[in-house]
């Protein structure tokens, strides 16, 4: 009996040394949390107001090369001139590749180029336009069903 | 029964003794088998994998709600699930070894002492069952693929299950009675290489204090053991320094990796250092009849036959719901009936797939063994025999479903880290994001896949063949009428329906392999 009240009373310690080190870990957990909060957050969209219109040909897109079409427009309404603008193709579902594009001002505002939907499903499209001063804009389209041939 | 004789074995007797047909023993590994048998390996396996999960959960709540680049999404959904299956192919139950949701678990249990033992009512397969199902609908209904947010919950939820369910009850009642991921690999692993096993039965025999299932308790060290053995009941108020088979297997008398967690807890509280992790046939332990520790006689439990069949037509149904077909009955269905919300036409399709389709399938097989055999076993008693063949076709189907996403998108961790990082530190500390890396192509991937399904399929032919064979001859009102037709006949009968079934799910995964991949989360067109 006696031994064992001496074993319960060894063991406080190390209960003590446990709750410690859940703290610790606890506390840890949530300043990394915190950093990736801060850090992750998603900027897929800003808020410049720049309209951007995009258009796939073929409507609906299968599986394949598609021309993508786009047209920037300020918020006034004015087309938006001489831009870079990529795009990345992306699935809903993880582990597929991504498509990128680097499209080309065909019209004042109009910018075209070749996306390869490489398998069916939903997809999303990342657009990222640099304007002449500088402004980024970024924007996620979704694009959805893409039909596989 | 013979009593055991009473000496105790020394290490000098053990070489001459019988030994098991053991040709390799990854414990007897140099290394590896230094580093399992290390009372703290579990815990070194679990800790990176505990790390992993947080970020994997962080990254999904906070990280860019954009699945292909949110290491939770593709952690989870991509690579776990494609190692596991990789793994369990070539080694054993690997993951529950080093399953991370059990490491809090084990600190909780450090301060919290589990006072009640599992439900009576629940100690069976029926919970972990409905919530295996439960995760399939979710994943179609919710979209988990594509969702990072769910995700990130759904692994958190697991934590939160494993930690309160095991802190309030004894034993390893989440692993054996709850965890839908356990099941899957429980079932997944009858058909590995390598299975926790004793090297030498005799030594079992001569054993006294049974430590690989009662644990071993302090001030009982291995010396005295087999001395204290006489008064046992009053050891088992001394606190437990070593577990024994949390998940109630018995080493002596246990068949296979059913239900094994491959914790090693046998291993480290056999005091014979008789336990090891020995190779053997796969799906072996498919063809063994007759009561298993900790499981009893599967081919008598219900509970047991619905799991194999709803892993097995899961897999399908998994696999199914990837392809354009998928939408074009959903599409279909919504015609017919009006509907335009999901959820019941996707709860129908999992009715069909998980309930009507299996039971006719199943009973329709039954049926013709018990018409040409003319046995008067019972429809279902037959259908509980044969379900364990549908084990290696049903893992052939989530071995090529799983191992598709995981070779052709395997390197694409490299890209979604290399951005994490970047957005997480600011700069390119692993370099600018590669995403240019995918993993091998979908013309390399598809033979492997053929060949996943076609070793599945060999598998269910040969344990329908054995249950087949053992059912002929142990089928005693039908004895005299096997002998004058011959076993043989008896055999070829009883296993055609059940070949057929096997072969037409083999076609049905290959039918649904050669589609085009087609993943979508809207229903209708959004």
């Amino acid at each position: 009996m006696t031994n064992r009240l001496n074993k319960a009373s060894a063991q406080r310690p190390k209960r003590m040394m446990c709750r410690r080190a859940i703290t610790n870990v606890l506390r840890c957990a949530m300043i990394t949390a915190g950093l990736f909060v801060v850090g992750c957050a998603d900027d897929a969209d800003d808020t410049s107001g720049v309209q951007v219109n995009l258009t796939l040909d073929p409507s609906p897109p299968v599986v394949g090369e598609a021309v993508v079409s786009l047209v920037l427009k300020n918020q006034d309404g004015t087309l938006l001139e001489k831009a870079e603008v990529k795009i990345e193709g992306n699935m809903n579902h993880a582990g597929m590749k991504p498509s990128f594009a680097d499209l080309t001002e065909v019209e004042p505002g109009k910018y075209d180029g070749t996306l390869d939907f490489t398998m069916g499903g939903d997809w999303f499209i990342l657009v990222t336009a640099q304007t002449p001063n500088g402004q980024t804009i970024e924007r996620k389209i979704d694009v959805e069903g893409v039909q596989a041939r | 029964m013979t009593a055991p004789t009473q000496r105790s074995l020394t290490p000098v007797e053990r070489p001459t003794r019988r030994r098991r047909g053991v040709a390799f023993d990854l414990l007897r590994v140099p290394l590896v088998g230094r580093f399992l048998k290390w009372h703290w390996s579990r815990t070194v396996l679990q800790i990176p994998l505990v790390l992993l999960s947080l970020v994997m959960i962080i990254h999904a709540l906070w990280g860019p709600q954009l699945a292909p680049k949110n290491l939770g999404t593709l952690l989870t959904w991509v690579h776990f699930r494609g190692l596991v299956v990789v793994v369990i192919l070539l080694a054993g139950n690997l993951f529950c070894m080093a399953c991370p949701f059990m490491l809090p678990r084990a600190i909780a249990r450090k301060l919290f002492k589990p006072k009640w033992s599992w439900p009576r009512a629940l100690r069976n397969k029926w919970l972990a069952i409905a919530l295996f199902v439960g995760v399939l609908f979710a994943y179609e209904l919710f979209d988990l693929w594509s969702n990072p947010w769910w995700t990130g919950m759904l692994i958190l939820g697991y934590f939160v299950a494993a930690l309160v369910i095991d802190t309030l009850f004894r034993r390893a009642s989440f692993c054996k009675y709850v965890c839908p991921v356990g099941q899957f690999n429980f079932l997944s692993s009858t058909l590995s290489p390598l299975e926790v096993a004793v090297r030498d039965k005799d030594t079992c025999l001569d054993c006294k204090t049974k430590d690989c299932i009662r644990g071993v308790r302090a001030e009982t060290s291995p010396a005295n053991q087999e001395a204290n053995h006489q008064t046992s009941s009053s050891n088992l108020q001394l606190p437990v320094i070593q577990r024994g088979c949390e998940l109630a297997l018995f080493q002596p008398r246990k068949v296979g990796n059913l239900d094994c967690t491959f914790c090693l807890d046998c291993v480290y509280a056999c005091p014979h250092d008789n336990v090891g992790i020995v190779s053997r046939l796969p799906a072996d332990e498919l063809s063994a009849e007759g009561a298993r520790s900790g499981l009893g006689r599967i081919e008598r439990r219900f509970d047991f036959t619905v799991l194999a069949v709803v892993f097995t037509f899961g897999a399908i149904l998994n696999a199914f719901a990837m392809i354009s077909p998928v939408y074009a009955l959903e599409q279909w269905i919504a015609d017919q009936t009006g509907l335009r919300v999901e959820w019941p036409i996707l709860s129908a399709m999992f009715v069909v797939g998980l309930v009507l389709e299996p039971a006719l399938l199943l009973g329709c097989a039954a049926l013709f063994t018990r018409w040409a055999t003319r046995s008067a076993e019972s429809v279902l008693s037959i259908v509980k025999r044969y379900a364990r063949s549908l084990l290696p076709v049903g893992f052939g189907i989530w071995l090529a479903h799983y191992g598709f996403h995981f070779l052709t998108g395997c390197l694409t961790v490299i890209p979604v880290a290399q951005n994490a990082v970047l957005r997480f530190v600011g700069s390119p500390m692993l370099g600018e994001p590669m995403w240019q890396l995918g993993g091998m192509s979908e013309a390399t991937v598809f033979p492997l896949e053929l060949g996943f399904l076609t070793l599945g399929l060999i598998g269910s032919l040969a344990v329908t063949w054995t249950v087949s064979l053992r059912g002929a001859s142990h089928d005693a009102g039908n004895r005299a009428r096997v002998a004058s037709a011959g076993v043989d006949r008896m055999t070829v009968l009883s296993f055609l329906p059940w070949a057929i079934l096997h072969v037409a799910l083999y076609v049905a995964a290959i039918w649904i392999m050669m589609q085009p991949m087609d993943m979508r989360g809207t229903f209708l067109g959004g």
